[in-house]
């Protein structure tokens, strides 16, 4: 009687399991993925960046500038704020421009970088810090998660250390 | 002893052709309504590569059902997928941006493309800091469309149904060295599997301790930096300071060592049994899947002819004197092909052992198939449809 | 006043300690982890390893504590000093778990004797030095930046005792958010998981050691 009742039971287990299989393509996929999505979850800000604080319009485009990223306890990154111009296209050949990071009114670092007439080819720019929270950047292009100057789709993104 | 070579019992007509072909007609269906959205798209060469893999996976599976066999066919498959998945993924990835590596700015851009092997390391930083330590995307994008949530989506869909067998199903790694560990006929390290195997089944689970535990310390995917031998096939970060390089090093090593040498010297899944984190990571889903291979312990004669030919040492002396695999077991069928006594067999949870053994397989095979065909046939059509378009002439 | 005082400093070290727990628990899980998987099953013995652990860290705390407020200034983030100690102790991590992981017998693990004066599995004639000791011990002067922050508050209070009992209720908080590996308790202990938390070890000690060779040349290697 048992044996008969577990292996009604384990049929059953296995005709569910084979209608969860034809479900996989059409729903199953779908209905888990949007469950991640809607989780509340956000990339890590060494890769991401973090959150915009703020944004400077230009002629023709605009500075975001990001939340500074510090580190946790063992994670090993440098502390850094990220810079993205965009778009890109509208950017002047020569950029130069002084930004104000943490939003009291006076400029802390200088950008310069020379946008590549290719949009894939590799590209460097420069950061002087303009005062001593920041570190500096000579030619940098794409040495780590904290100190870039990179071209990413048809953004700019600059990333400055922080001492 | 048992011989160091493995004495396959040859193929047999276990059912007949009408029959076999009657049980093949779902998995034929199944296959036309995967690949139609295929044949709805413009290219020739996605026709050609979507009728190439029906045909393929239905005639894998006929076979499968005339021969009463499983091993030797679901390995033509999955080998035909390990290698044809890197050619695939490393041709798009030229013909995109002309190299393998993974350039820094596409990092910061949440493009790289999500692998399934990371996603142990994810779940501590996802539930104490709702961060996902990954440089990819949460939702698909032009550019990136295996997102976070679609690529964890397919991983948790399919695990449903296949469990642990994901790693002989669907897995497009392990079909690499289960290739290599199929080209030689004898297997020349036999005395050091059999001496330390039980052992080194262990470590993928240290990997999978170590790497949870270290991850969620330093926020980054330890395995994917630092571990995975399969950079060396795909892609890789960028090589742009001596710790990149390590790294780089260190996965060609890996990889030349566990996928490529070692396999062929033992004739063992070695990366899959004896490092791969993620594989013991899955077995815990063979707590809870229904199918499971058993041994009749009234007709087995201990020849551990099944042990030689387990690809990941997922038999002991031990477990088979309960009947049982270990938990490790990726339900590839070898075991059961092997054995001449039929002691061997497929098992569904719940019922009796040996009673019926060829409906739970069955059963087992039409949910594996179909995940088989939907996922990794699709991998598959691409590349053919690749191949297809690189061909002179074509 | 001075009541109030010292209650509200105990209020916000135990909160400091709670929001900072995780960081803990980041830095001493891959410590005490393989450490448990190989403490024989039970809950009660589970129990007072962990207990011991925790009072080891404790101590550590108390001489943090003691240190900071005798010195009366705060330890800066950038003191040289504070480099070299870290990466001191985590290299002594390091050599730990590896005694620990081959000092671990390859006997049975349930009642079994252990071979290394830095375990003790069951019970033994005389209590010999624990591991629970060192390596709760050795996490706990392990200077994360909670940890300097909690040493800043107490290095302000007017009395030693009000700092010691800063650092008490900081640990309070923090040791919270250890109550769920007492959980490991009830995994079972077989020679499989053993064998698995010896070779945990031998990486985690590995890890360690890159980690602190790094700080000690000063070269931190950015991602």
């Amino acid at each position: 009687m048992r044996t008969r009742f577990l292996s009604i039971l384990a049929y059953t287990g296995a005709g569910f399991t084979l209608l969860i299989a034809v479900c996989v393509p059409f729903v199953l996929i779908m209905g888990f993925s949007n469950v991640v999505a809607h989780a509340g979850l956000h990339i890590d800000a060494t890769y991401s960046g973090g959150t915009i604080a703020r944004t400077i319009q230009r002629s023709g485009y605009r500075i975001e500038v990001y939340q500074q990223v510090r580190p946790r306890m063992f994670e090993r990154t440098e502390p850094f704020v990220q810079i993205v111009f965009e778009p890109a296209d509208a950017l002047p050949a020569r950029v130069n421009d002084e930004i104000d990071l943490d939003g009291d009114g006076r400029a802390d670092v200088r950008v310069s970088f020379t946008k590549p007439a290719d949009a894939n080819a590799k590209m460097h720019g420069d950061v002087t810090a303009l005062n001593g929270g920041y570190v500096s950047l000579s030619n940098a292009s794409g040495e780590s998660f904290s100190r870039m100057v990179v071209r990413t789709g048809n953004k700019i993104v600059v990333r400055v250390p922080m001492k | 002893m048992a011989s160091q070579s493995i004495s396959v019992a040859p193929p047999k007509a276990f059912r007949g052709v009408g029959r076999s072909i009657l049980l093949t007609v779902p998995m034929a269906l199944w296959a036309l309504l995967m690949f139609t959205p295929a044949f709805q798209k413009a290219g020739r060469d996605e026709h050609i590569g979507a009728l190439v893999v029906i045909v393929f996976m239905t005639g894998l599976f006929f076979m499968m059902m005339r021969t009463g066999e499983t091993y030797r066919w679901r390995r033509i498959f999955f080998v035909a997928l390990g290698f044809l998945f890197p050619f695939g993924f490393i041709a798009a990835l030229i013909a995109e941006r002309g190299t393998m590596s993974i350039p820094i700015s596409r990092m910061v851009s949440g493009d790289t493309p999500f692998c399934f092997m990371v996603t142990p390391s994810l779940i501590l930083p996802a539930a104490f800091a709702r961060t996902i330590i990954f440089p990819g995307s949460i939702l698909p994008t032009a550019s990136n469309p295996h997102s976070i949530a679609i690529m964890i989506g397919v991983w948790f869909a399919m695990t449903l149904v296949l469990g642990k067998a994901w790693c002989s199903y669907a897995c497009f790694f392990g079909g690499i060295e289960e290739g290599f560990a199929a080209l030689p006929k004898r297997r020349r390290l036999h005395r050091f599997v059999t001496k330390y195997g039980s052992t080194l089944r262990l470590i993928p689970w240290a990997i999978l301790v170590f790497v949870v535990l270290v991850s969620a310390a330093i926020f980054e995917p330890v395995y994917c930096m630092w571990l995975c031998p399969f950079k060396a096939v795909t892609e890789f970060p960028a090589v742009r300071n001596v710790e990149t390089a390590i790294q780089m090093g260190v996965f060609v090593a890996l990889f030349v060592g566990l996928v490529v040498v070692l396999p062929y010297l033992t004739k063992k899944r070695t990366q899959c049994g004896f490092f791969c984190p993620f594989g013991a990571f899955q077995s815990l889903s063979n707590k809870i899947n229904l199918f499971e291979i058993r041994f009749d312990r009234t007709k087995c004669v201990d020849c551990t002819l099944c042990q030689t030919s387990c690809p990941t040492v997922a038999l002991s002396k031990d477990s088979i004197a309960e009947g049982k695999t270990l938990l490790n077991c990726m339900k590839c069928g070898a075991c059961v092909d092997v054995c001449k006594k039929d002691a061997a067999v497929w098992h569904l949870k719940g019922t009796p052992v040996a009673v019926k053994p060829e409906r739970a397989r069955l059963l087992f095979l039409y949910g594996a198939w179909a995940m088989a065909t939907m996922f990794g046939g699709s991998v598959l059509a691409g590349s053919v449809s690749t191949i297809i378009h690189w061909l002179p002439g074509m | 006043m001075a009541a109030l005082s010292l209650s509200a400093s105990a209020g916000e070290a135990l909160v400091l300690g709670l929001a900072t727990g995780p960081v803990c628990l980041a830095t001493c899980g891959p410590v005490v982890v393989p450490w448990m998987m190989v403490q024989p099953r039970g809950l009660g013995l589970h129990s007072r390893q962990l207990l011991l652990f925790l009072a080891a860290r404790l101590a550590g705390y108390m001489v943090f504590a003691a240190a900071v407020w005798m010195v009366g200034s705060t330890i800066p983030r950038a003191w040289v000093g504070r480099t070299w100690l870290m990466g001191g102790i985590q290299l002594l991590l390091a050599v730990g778990l590896v005694v620990y992981a081959v000092g671990w017998p390859h006997r049975r693990c349930t009642a079994a004797r252990s071979t290394s004066r830095l375990v003790e599995i069951g019970e033994t004639p005389r209590p010999m030095m624990s591991g629970a000791l060192a390596l709760g011990f050795l996490t706990g002067i392990n200077l994360c930046p909670p940890f300097l922050v909690a040493g800043v508050r107490a290095a302000e209070l007017e009395h030693l005792s009000a700092a010691l009992l800063f650092f008490v209720c900081f640990f309070a908080g923090t040791a919270v958010w250890f109550l769920p590996f007492l959980s490991m308790g009830f995994v079972q202990r077989t020679p499989a998981v053993v064998t698995v938390a010896r070779i945990v070890a031998v990486m985690l000690a590995c890890w360690y050691g890159f980690s602190g060779v790094s700080i000690l040349i000063e070269r931190t290697v950015y991602g």
